[in-house]
C-alpha cells in the first residue's frame, strides 16, 4: 500500500500521456453523464414528489427498482442494443464515449429522480398551502420550489457523480476499455488487476479517490454559497 | 469561512490517516512491481523474487499457435433473440490491409524480433509454413480508417500489439482499435458484429468460428485460418516441484501427476485460449471441461480463477500452485518481478 501511494504520486508527477488520456476520458464521461442525468431527473423527481396523479405509485416503485439496477446489467443491455447485430447498429456507437455516457445516464437518472422525489414529497404539503395562501402562480411556484430544493440538488448531483465515476460494469461492457479511446480509471484498474499489477491498480484508485475528494469539496463550497 | 477551513482540515486529516495506515501495512504488500504506465515508477520498486518457474516446455503438445481470421460480412449473424441480421457492418478493406501487413515481410519480421532486447528471449516465432502476403496495401480512407481488432490478452499484455500496430498505423494512416479479452470472449465479440478481424489462439474455437461461416478468405490466401506465429505454453509451478513434473515423460503425464497428488493448480477458467489448451491436457477420466460441475469434486486442488493471465500468475505464486501459461506472458511476468508489463 505504501508503495502504491508513492506510485500514485509519481504517476501524477510523471504526467504520463496515457494516464492523462484516461483521466480526460473519465472526466468527460462522468461529468457529462451526471449532468445530463441531473437535467432529466430533477424535473421528473419534483413532478413526482409534488403532484398527485393515478399511476404515480407504480412509477415510483418502478423507479426505485431501477435505482438498484446492477451497472453490468445496464451495460449488457446497451451492448446488445448497440452491437453490430443489435437494433441500433446503424448508429455505430458501440465502444465510443457517447454510448458510455448514454449507458451511465440510464443508470444514474433513476437515482436522481428517486432522491428528488423523496425530498420534495416531504415538503410538498406545507409548500402547497403556503403558495395557495400567498396566491402564487405556476411560475412563482416553480422558482420557489427550485430555491427550496437548491441544497438537495447539490447533494443529488454529488450522488450522481459518485455513481458515475465509480462504476465499472456499464462502461467496460459498452466502452470495451480500448486504449486511448474508451479506457477510464475504473476499467484501467480492472485491466491492471487482470495483468497482476495490483499496486498500479491501487495507485490509480488513490488518484480516483483524490479527484472525487476535490469534486466533493468544490460542490460542497458551492452548496454553501447557493443555499445561504 | 471558518467552516470552510474546518472542512478542508477534516479532509486533510482523513487523507493523512489513510496514508499512515497504508504505509504501516506496506510490509503486507504481496506484489510490488514495475509498471507499464511510467518508467519513473519502476525504479521506486523493490521487487520480489519470483519462485514460480518453468518446469516443462517445448513439448509438442504445448505449441501455442496464433491465427488471424477476417470476419465475413455475409456471416450468419444473429441478434440476441437468435433472429438473423443481415446488414452488419464489417470493414473488410481495413481488415485486409492489416492482415496483409501483418503477413508481409515487414510485419512478420517485426513480430519475430519482438521482445529480444527487453526480455533476452524471443517471445513469438514464425511458423515454417505460414501464409505470406505481398499484396499492395491501400492507404486509409475516411470509410476504411477504423479497424476493429478483437484479440486475446496474451498478444496485448505481452506488448506485441503495442509494438506492431503503430508501425502499420503511421505508414498507412489506419487506426486500429484493440478489444482485448480471452479468446472465447474475443470470438463472441466478433460474432456480435463488433470486430473486423480477430487474432486468437484456440484451434478448436477458431475452427468452430470458420465452420459457422463467420470467417472469410482474404484475397490471395488459401484458408480462413491464417496461422502464422507461435510460441509455447509452459507448465509452471513452485521451484520445489512437489509433483515431480520435471521428470514426467511428457506434459500429459505431468498433468496426471498433479491431479494424482492433488497439488494446487490454477486454471484461468475463462474459455481463453490458455484455458482451452489446459482442458485438453488433463487425463480424460477426470472429465474436466469448462463446465463448473465437471470439476466440482476437485475443488480442494483445482482452482478455477476466472481471471486474466497476470492475476492467475500472481495467485499461483502466492499459493505455490501449478499453472499453465503462454511463455510470452510468463517471461514478462518474471522480468518485472511478478507482474505483467502492459
Amino acid at each position: 500500500m505504501g508503495s502504491a501511494i508513492t506510485k500514485a504520486i509519481l504517476l501524477i508527477l510523471s504526467a504520463d500521456r496515457e494516464l492523462l488520456n484516461i483521466l480526460g476520458t473519465t472526466a468527460r464521461v462522468s461529468l457529462t453523464s451526471s449532468l445530463i442525468a441531473l437535467l432529466i431527473g430533477v424535473p421528473i423527481g419534483i413532478l413526482l414528489g409534488s403532484s398527485r396523479f393515478p399511476g404515480k405509485g407504480v412509477i415510483t416503485v418502478i423507479n426505485r427498482t431501477l435505482m438498484g439496477m446492477p451497472p453490468v446489467v445496464c451495460g449488457l443491455l446497451f451492448y446488445l442494443l448497440f452491437s453490430g447485430v443489435g437494433p441500433f447498429r446503424g448508429l455505430k456507437l458501440l465502444f465510443t464515449v457517447p454510448i458510455m455516457i448514454i449507458a451511465q445516464v440510464a443508470l444514474i437518472t433513476p437515482i436522481v429522480i428517486g432522491n428528488m422525489e423523496t425530498y420534495v414529497a416531504g415538503i410538498a404539503g406545507p409548500f402547497r398551502e403556503t403558495c395557495q395562501g400567498l396566491g402564487f402562480g405556476i411560475g412563482k411556484r416553480l422558482r420557489l420550489m427550485l430555491n427550496e430544493c437548491a441544497y438537495s440538488i447539490f447533494f443529488v448531483y454529488l450522488l450522481a457523480f459518485a455513481r458515475a465515476i465509480a462504476e465499472v460494469g456499464a462502461v467496460s461492457m459498452v466502452g470495451g476499455a480500448i486504449a486511448w479511446k474508451t479506457n477510464v480509471m475504473t476499467t484501467a484498474i480492472m485491466q491492471y488487476t487482470n495483468m497482476g499489477s495490483f499496486t498500479l491498480g491501487i495507485a490509480l484508485g488513490i488518484i480516483l479517490m483524490s479527484i472525487s475528494l476535490i469534486v466533493n469539496i468544490t460542490i460542497s463550497l458551492m452548496q454553501r454559497r447557493f443555499s445561504q | 469561512m471558518k467552516k470552510t477551513l474546518a472542512m478542508l482540515l477534516c479532509a486533510a486529516m482523513v487523507t493523512g490517516m489513510f496514508a499512515t495506515t497504508a504505509f504501516a501495512s506496506s510490509a503486507d504488500s504481496a506484489s510490488t512491481e514495475a509498471t507499464s504506465a511510467s518508467s519513473a515508477v519502476s525504479e521506486a520498486e523493490d521487487g520480489i523474487v519470483v519462485n514460480t518457474t518453468i518446469l516443462m516446455e517445448a513439448d509438442d503438445a504445448m505449441i501455442n499457435n496464433y491465427s488471424l481470421l477476417a470476419v465475413n460480412p455475409e456471416a450468419p449473424f444473429v441478434d440476441a433473440d437468435e433472429n438473423p441480421v443481415e446488414d452488419v457492418y464489417v470493414n473488410t478493406v481495413g481488415a485486409d490491409a492489416l492482415i496483409n501487413w501483418l503477413l508481409s515481410e515487414e510485419g512478420e519480421d517485426a513480430a519475430a524480433n519482438y521482445g529480444y532486447e527487453e526480455y533476452g528471449s524471443y517471445l513469438f516465432y514464425l511458423k515454417d509454413e505460414r501464409p505470406v502476403s505481398e499484396a499492395e496495401i491501400p492507404e486509409a480512407t475516411e470509410e476504411t480508417k477504423l479497424i476493429r481488432l478483437s484479440t486475446t490478452t496474451s498478444v496485448n499484455d505481452s506488448g506485441l500489439l503495442g509494438y506492431l500496430l503503430p508501425m502499420f498505423e503511421e505508414k498507412y494512416g489506419y487506426e486500429v482499435e484493440v478489444y482485448s479479452a480471452g479468446t472465447g470472449k474475443s470470438i463472441a465479440n466478433a460474432k456480435m458484429g463488433n470486430a473486423d478481424l480477430i487474432l486468437v489462439h484456440s484451434k478448436s474455437q477458431e475452427e468452430a468460428f470458420v465452420e459457422a461461416g463467420f470467417a472469410r478468405i482474404v484475397d490471395g490466401m488459401e484458408t480462413e485460418r491464417l496461422t502464422y506465429m507461435y510460441n509455447y505454453f509452459v507448465l509452471c509451478g513452485p521451484s520445489e516441484d512437489p509433483a515431480g513434473v520435471k521428470d514426467a515423460e511428457d506434459v500429459k503425464a505431468a498433468f496426471a501427476a498433479i491431479a494424482e497428488g492433488k497439488y494446487p493448480f490454477i486454471s484461468r477458467g475463462d474459455k481463453s485460449g490458455t484455458h482451452t489448451k489446459e482442458l485438453s491436457l488433463w487425463p480424460e477420466d477426470l472429465g474436466i471441461t469448462d463446465e463448473a460441475e465437471s470439476f466440482a469434486d476437485y475443488t480442494d486442488w483445482y482452482i478455477s480463477a476466472n481471471a486474466g493471465m497476470g492475476a492467475c500468475l500472481v495467485m499461483a505464486e502466492e499459493q505455490g500452485a501449478y499453472i499453465l501459461t503462454d511463455k510470452a506472458t510468463f517471461l514478462t511476468f518474471v522480468a518485472n518481478d511478478g507482474v505483467v508489463e502492459g
